[in-house]
């Protein structure tokens, strides 16, 4: 085996020991990190856009001008909001349990 | 038998499971495309569906399954003999656990991210739902009920433990300020509060600060104050339920999250170091009995060994986090077998380790005994860890101490986040009816009010099995779903359909062993009245989790019946 893919090798098995202790240990903050801003930008669209989902709030004026900025998350707020949920939906939020 | 052998059997059973039972059946009969797109990249909205790589899943589907359960579940079944313990832990695996984990999985990478509760609706029926919803609560209480008695009443009562355990919480909350509040460097804030734990975990073996918590718990003789329950263990217990209400009511980031973190690091290294010094150590199982006697302290083998070792050989909960945590985040479909069945696999080796802990670690049977048996499962691991870091230059009194403290934090850790989806959970259930429950404070002291009840008056051991039992039939009600699952998409399943019908059967004659044992055993000789509320408690719990079974098992019959019925010809 040349020493090249011995060293690609390893670099790999490295690379892969720092991805796995990186899912058992910051990526629950990050994925918090991304609920807790989700939850924000799910709020305010919600006030600016609340009539995409029947709740009329802001003036249109004001929708408008708002609308460039908001494109590229409304629809992944739209199904992350409309999504049905239960208590099991939670459950990841307690890993670890067992 | 020699501790090194039985590793060797782990690892051979882990590379024949995986590379060849596994494998086949992933690639035979689910046929995982890597090109399909997958519900991550199908429905991708930042938070709960966003793709990550297999590596980073794995660790994470790895820590979100093991953590008390693989360890106290062995060692409280080899009071049958290390034979029937080890066997289960091996062929529970190898035969039931990676394919409930792998199946719940791409059930869900295939069922567009569905959760267990929406799949059980749409497979089984409209109410298999509200009765997984019920099985969940019992099953959160019994979690909450277990751990607290291990803890508060076992752990937390060693002088040497309370200051190691407030050491991690202030360490946590330090790493916590210093991540989110002073934007420091996460490997300098990991040394730093990692160091300070251990120093603390230190100080706390020290005469000073034994001699002040002998004094609070007024030991040695610590007088018995409430339901039977001592100083030591009344206080003990309070300590545990002032750490769970700061865990519910706090911002997650700034208290929950960070004492994880520590804890991983004082966890990860505890059991390095422990699996280090066992193979230096290389110690035999002396006298240890390959088998005792059928009927133990915890009920029959048949079925009370089964519900004993949950996680460690299969366990309900992994579905759930499975289906609705990581299945939803597979980049590909072709992860699931390693992300999935491989952490099942590595959670076995890892209840092998704690196996070893009660036979090896000790010298023999009385020596497992005398550290405290299966009644006083985590004193024995902390003992037994102390033991294999002692070949490593680790003093026993650290050791132990270590081990204590290593073992209440990881139950604490689950706990505060139980009570927070309690919380949660009766707030959605009950929140239209009394709006009180809707707040943080009065939904959080509701769910510690039960726990209270749960961990002082039911015994550990009843609560274990009970616990277990209720785990294991969600595991079978998984399996049978997964079974359904493979039906629907016309493929081979009797590989999860056989498992299914044995956890059933096997949890459902535990439950009624249960039921039984404490109606017609335990309640007749109730000598005080907590016995007699204990019985009464684990009885109308058991029949309750048997009568929920029974609907989903008649529900999920009829939904195996249908597409059958579909097939054969109609009668004239």
């Amino acid at each position: 085996m040349e020493p090249g893919s011995i060293r690609n090798r390893l670099q790999r098995i490295a690379h892969a020991a720092r991805e796995m202790l990186y899912g058992m240990t910051t990526y629950e903050w990050a994925q918090s990190a991304r609920r807790e801003r989700a939850e924000v930008e799910s709020l305010f669209v919600l006030v600016s856009f609340g009539d995409l989902v029947g709740l009329p709030i802001l003036p249109p004026y004001y929708t408008l001008r708002l609308l460039p900025y908001v494109v590229p998350a409304i629809n992944r707020w739209k199904r992350s909001l409309l999504r049905e949920r239960d208590w099991t939906d939670l459950s990841d939020l307690i890993g670890g349990i067992d | 038998m020699n501790s090194i052998l039985v590793l060797i059997l782990g690892a051979v059973v882990i590379y024949v499971g995986y590379f060849i039972y596994a494998r086949r059946i992933d690639q035979n009969v689910i046929q995982p495309d890597a090109k399909k797109a997958t519900p991550a990249k199908m429905f991708m909205d930042g938070v709960d569906f966003t793709p990550a790589s297999r590596n980073v899943l794995f660790g994470y589907q790895f820590k979100s399954i093991a953590a008390l359960g693989p360890i106290t579940g062995p060692i409280i079944a080899v009071q049958w003999g290390w034979f029937p313990a080890l066997l289960w832990i091996i062929l529970g695996t190898f035969f039931i656990g990676w394919v409930q984990d792998y199946g719940a999985m791409m059930m869900g990478v295939r069922r567009e991210g569905d959760s267990m509760g929406a799949l059980s609706y749409k497979l089984i029926s409209p109410r298999a739902r509200n009765i997984l919803m019920i099985f969940l609560y019992f099953y959160l209480l019994l979690i909450m009920g277990s751990f607290g008695n291990a803890v508060g009443k076992t752990l937390m009562i060693n002088p040497k433990v309370p200051l190691g355990m407030i050491a991690v919480v202030l360490m946590g909350i330090l790493a916590g300020q210093m991540t989110y509040k002073w934007k420091q460097d996460i490997i300098f804030t990991t040394a730093v509060t990692v160091a300070l734990t251990f120093l603390g975990i230190w100080l706390s073996t020290t005469a000073p600060v034994a001699k002040f918590f002998n004094g609070l718990y007024g030991l040695p003789e610590s007088p018995v104050w409430f339901l039977g329950n001592t100083q030591a263990q009344v206080i003990g217990t309070l300590l545990v339920i002032v750490f769970c209400y700061l865990g519910s009511v706090m911002p997650i980031w700034s208290f929950a999250q960070p004492i994880n973190y520590i804890s991983f690091w004082i966890v990860s290294l505890g059991v390095l170091g422990g699996v280090l010094g066992m193979l230096i150590w290389r110690p035999g199982m002396g006298d240890f009995p390959a088998f005792t006697k059928f009927t133990t302290a915890s009920g029959p083998l048949w079925p009370m060994l089964f519900v004993t070792i949950a996680c460690g050989a299969i366990s309900g909960w992994h579905s759930l986090v499975s289906s609705s945590g990581t299945a939803r985040q597979l980049e590909a479909e072709t992860d699931a077998m390693p992300v999935g069945g491989g952490a099942m696999f590595m959670e076995m080796f890892f209840a092998i380790v704690a196996f070893l802990t009660a036979t090896a670690a000790f010298g023999g049977f009385q020596g497992y005994q005398d550290a405290g048996g299966a009644g006083k499962a985590l004193a024995v691991f902390s003992g037994g860890l102390a033991n294999f870091l002692s070949h490593i230059g680790i003093p026993k009194d650290f050791g132990t101490a270590y081990g204590s403290v290593f073992l209440t934090i990881m139950a604490l850790t689950i706990m505060q986040l139980v009570i927070r989806f309690m919380r949660v959970a009766s707030a959605e259930l009950v929140g239209e009816k009394f709006p009180a429950m809707k707040n943080v404070h009065v939904g959080t002291i509701v769910a510690l009010i039960l726990t209270l009840v749960f961990v002082w008056v039911i015994p550990w051991l009843t609560i274990w099995s009970a616990f277990g039992a209720a785990n294991q039939l969600m595991a079978g009600l998984a399996l049978m779903l997964i079974a359904l699952w493979a039906m629907s998409e016309g493929r081979k399943h009797t590989w999860a359909l056989y498992p299914a019908a044995f956890m059933i059967v096997t949890t459902l004659a535990a439950l009624l062993y249960l039921a039984y044992d404490n109606f017609f055993v335990k309640l007749p000789k109730a000598a005080t009245a907590q016995a007699g509320i204990a019985a009464v408690l684990v009885g109308v719990i058991a029949l309750v989790l048997v009568i929920a079974a029974a609907i989903l098992v008649y529900d999920g019959w009829k939904a195996l019946r249908k597409p059958q019925e579909k097939k054969a010809p109609a009668k004239a």
